[in-house]
């Protein structure tokens, strides 16, 4: 454990499996002290001239043999790099996706159910959205959905797939209500565990509004001063519902009658960046999403999580190499002389023979 | 491995004169007073002949030469001289310091070539001392002057048993002190592998003595180097080993090198009048006795 707490604090990117088996490393400097050679014993060295590529093969042979000892025993440890989360420059934004799912969703621009070649709004903004996030590689985007409460469907992530995925599910049957401000409250505090100076987008895809109350108000009045955003609102306007951008005539324009205008006028006063698109048909709703295209490009940081890599398979090819390495130079191990043995055994018969006959 | 023993069978057969003792010569003329088979200094009765000398010169009418008297015109009379027969000292100053157990030298051929030395100095009536040395003089591994019979088994088993350790050549210079106090003839067996200013320190102490420098090699080493391999080579008397990566180019380098420093032994020997005996592989007997008979 203790060793564990000194391997984690000497590195924070690297980790073992097994630290216990790091003690190893100290015999990665026997051949420092070993050859794995076998010595052959000469007069004297003196006449051996020298050589300073013997010197630099000497080197490099014991280095490959420590470098063999400290891989294997990495590997057998099972070295492996953290989790880590790679902090990477792109192009793009934080954007949330806040998409209604009210009911009325389901039906065509003309707010009828959809037939023959209509399509609802709810397909007409999937396809088009789909295709938007296509564009965007490197956005992060979450996805939150609301009708009668909010519903955080992904946070800031990314991993595309999973966004377009919860995409492709907002064609699905829709619930009862519109509550926008909540919604947008969620949306908000998607931002709120990201410290990132990047460029932050609201894009509120909805073909209604209804009413906030005015202490969401307040609260969200509160969360984009602390949060600073774009807004973009993706009005899918059916037919025969009023613009947010008419004005009635005076006595009809309080929110309860007009609660588009008035959620338009709302986030208007929110003091950041707005924009609001009212689509009639689903070109417009095409050439709204172009534009936000266009305006959400600014240089972003993105931390991208890279998952634990595994480098013992690398260190057993390290270990691998390197004992090749000494392998070669162990089969090009020769005697001191080509023809001799080393050391001729069984000198002590030489003698013996004649000594008998001299005797 | 499977030529083992065939070298040894080898070895057997060369082994076998070894109880025919070689002759040897003396460039000079032994002192002393043990009668030998050299010839000595002043004048003898006997022995090997010198030269006529008138009677006058040398009135010992018993050595008269009656023929060259006869012949001389001028009727002077003629005594034969001889030069008296002198035993003189053999040596054998062994260096068994660690570098010497490469090859088996000790147990092999020096061995062979001190036994064979003791044999032919005990049947010429010479003495044969053994000095085994390597940082110090090894008294288990020599033995004092002596003529006796079975002198030669005595020095092969000595030299069988001692196992060569240690370095330097402080018991060479122990022993180059023990030496009798006349001129004798040394044999100075090494592999020669030592700085050449303590060689010349060594001949120095040596300086009284005729001193025939037995020079230890293995041909094998630098004829049967491998062209390509890595060898771990280990000093036998330091023990440092490390790795040498054989290539022609580097053998090549070690072989110059090696014959550098023969061509720096032989100057070195040469400067003292002195001639080296390479005891090659085994004891070349031929070779040997040629050597010996040249003086």
């Amino acid at each position: 454990m203790n060793a564990a707490g000194m391997a984690a604090s000497l590195t924070r990117d690297w980790g073992v499996d097994q630290p216990w088996l790091l003690l190893l490393l100290a015999l990665a400097l026997l051949p420092f002290a070993a050859t794995a050679f076998v010595r052959r014993g000469i007069a004297s060295t003196l006449l051996v001239p020298d050589d300073a590529l013997s010197k630099a093969v000497s080197l490099g042979l014991r280095l490959a043999g420590s470098v063999a000892i400290a891989t294997i025993v990495l590997g057998l440890a099972g070295l492996h790099q953290r989790e880590q989360a790679i902090v990477r420059q792109g192009t793009g934004a934080h954007l949330v996706l806040l998409l209604d799912r009210s009911s009325s969703m389901d039906n065509s621009f003309a707010d009828r159910a959809p037939s023959g070649d209509q399509e609802a709004k709810s397909v007409v903004a999937k396809r088009l959205l789909v295709d938007f996030i296509g564009r965007r590689p490197r956005d992060r985007i979450a996805v939150s959905a609301f009708s009668t409460s909010p519903m955080p469907i992904l946070p800031l992530t990314d991993h595309h797939d999973v966004v377009r995925a919860a995409i492709n599910a907002i064609d699905r049957p829709g619930l009862a209500f519109t509550d926008v401000g909540r919604g947008l409250a969620l949306a908000l505090d998607s931002f709120a565990d990201d410290a990132n100076e990047s460029s932050r987008a609201i894009l509120l895809v909805s073909d209604g509004a209804a009413l906030i109350d005015r202490r969401v108000q307040e609260a969200l009045r509160d969360a984009v001063i602390r949060t600073p955003v774009h807004l973009y609102w993706l009005f899918l306007r059916s037919r025969g519902s009023k613009g947010i951008f008419d004005i009635p005539p005076p006595g009809e324009d309080t929110p309860q009658a007009n609660p588009e205008r008035h959620l338009h006028l709302f986030l208007q006063s929110l003091g950041v960046p707005y924009e609001a698109f009212e689509a009639t048909s689903p070109q417009a709703v095409e050439r709204a999403i172009a534009e936000i295209d266009r305006q959400e490009t600014r240089p972003l940081t993105y931390v991208e999580r890279v998952p634990r890599r595994d480098f013992a398979h690398a260190a057993f090819a390290a270990a691998a190499v390197a004992i090749g390495l000494l392998l070669a130079a162990k089969l090009g191990e020769r005697a001191l002389t080509r023809a001799m043995p080393a050391a001729p055994a069984g000198a002590g018969h030489t003698g013996a023979a004649p000594m008998r006959r001299a005797a | 491995m499977s030529e083992a023993p065939g070298t040894h069978h080898a070895q057997a057969r060369v082994h076998a004169p070894l109880h025919a003792p070689l002759a040897y010569r003396l460039r000079w003329r032994p002192e002393g007073v043990f009668p030998g088979a050299h010839p000595g200094h002043g004048e003898g009765m006997e022995g090997e002949f010198r030269r006529l000398v008138p009677l006058l010169r040398q009135p010992d009418p018993r050595r008269l030469d009656l023929r060259a008297s006869l012949r001389d015109p001028f009727g002077d009379l003629h005594v034969r001289q001889f030069a008296p027969r002198r035993a003189v000292a053999l040596a054998a100053l062994v260096d068994v310091s660690g570098s010497m157990r490469f090859g088996e030298a000790v147990r092999g051929r020096v061995a062979d070539l001190c036994g064979l030395l003791a044999l032919s100095a005990v049947r010429a009536g010479d003495s044969f001392a053994l000095f085994s040395c390597d940082a110090h003089l090894r008294d288990e591994a020599s033995l004092p002057p002596s003529r006796r019979r079975g002198l030669e088994e005595e020095v092969r088993q000595r030299l069988m048993a001692v196992r060569p350790q240690g370095r330097g050549t402080g018991g060479l210079m122990e022993a180059a002190e023990r030496l009798p106090a006349r001129r004798s003839l040394v044999f100075l067996v090494s592999d020669f592998l030592i700085p050449l200013d303590e060689l010349d320190r060594l001949l120095d102490a040596l300086w009284r003595h005729d001193v025939i420098p037995v020079r230890v090699a293995d041909s094998a080493l630098e004829d049967a180097l491998p062209r390509w391999g890595l060898i771990e080579i280990a000093d036998l008397e330091s023990g440092a080993s490390r790795l040498v990566f054989m290539r022609p180019g580097l053998r090549e380098r070690w072989r110059t090198r090696a014959r550098a420093h023969r061509d720096a032994l032989a100057h070195s020997f040469a400067r003292r009048g002195l001639r080296d005996f390479e005891l090659n592989d085994r004891l070349d007997h031929e070779a040997l006795a040629r050597r010996l008979l040249e003086g």
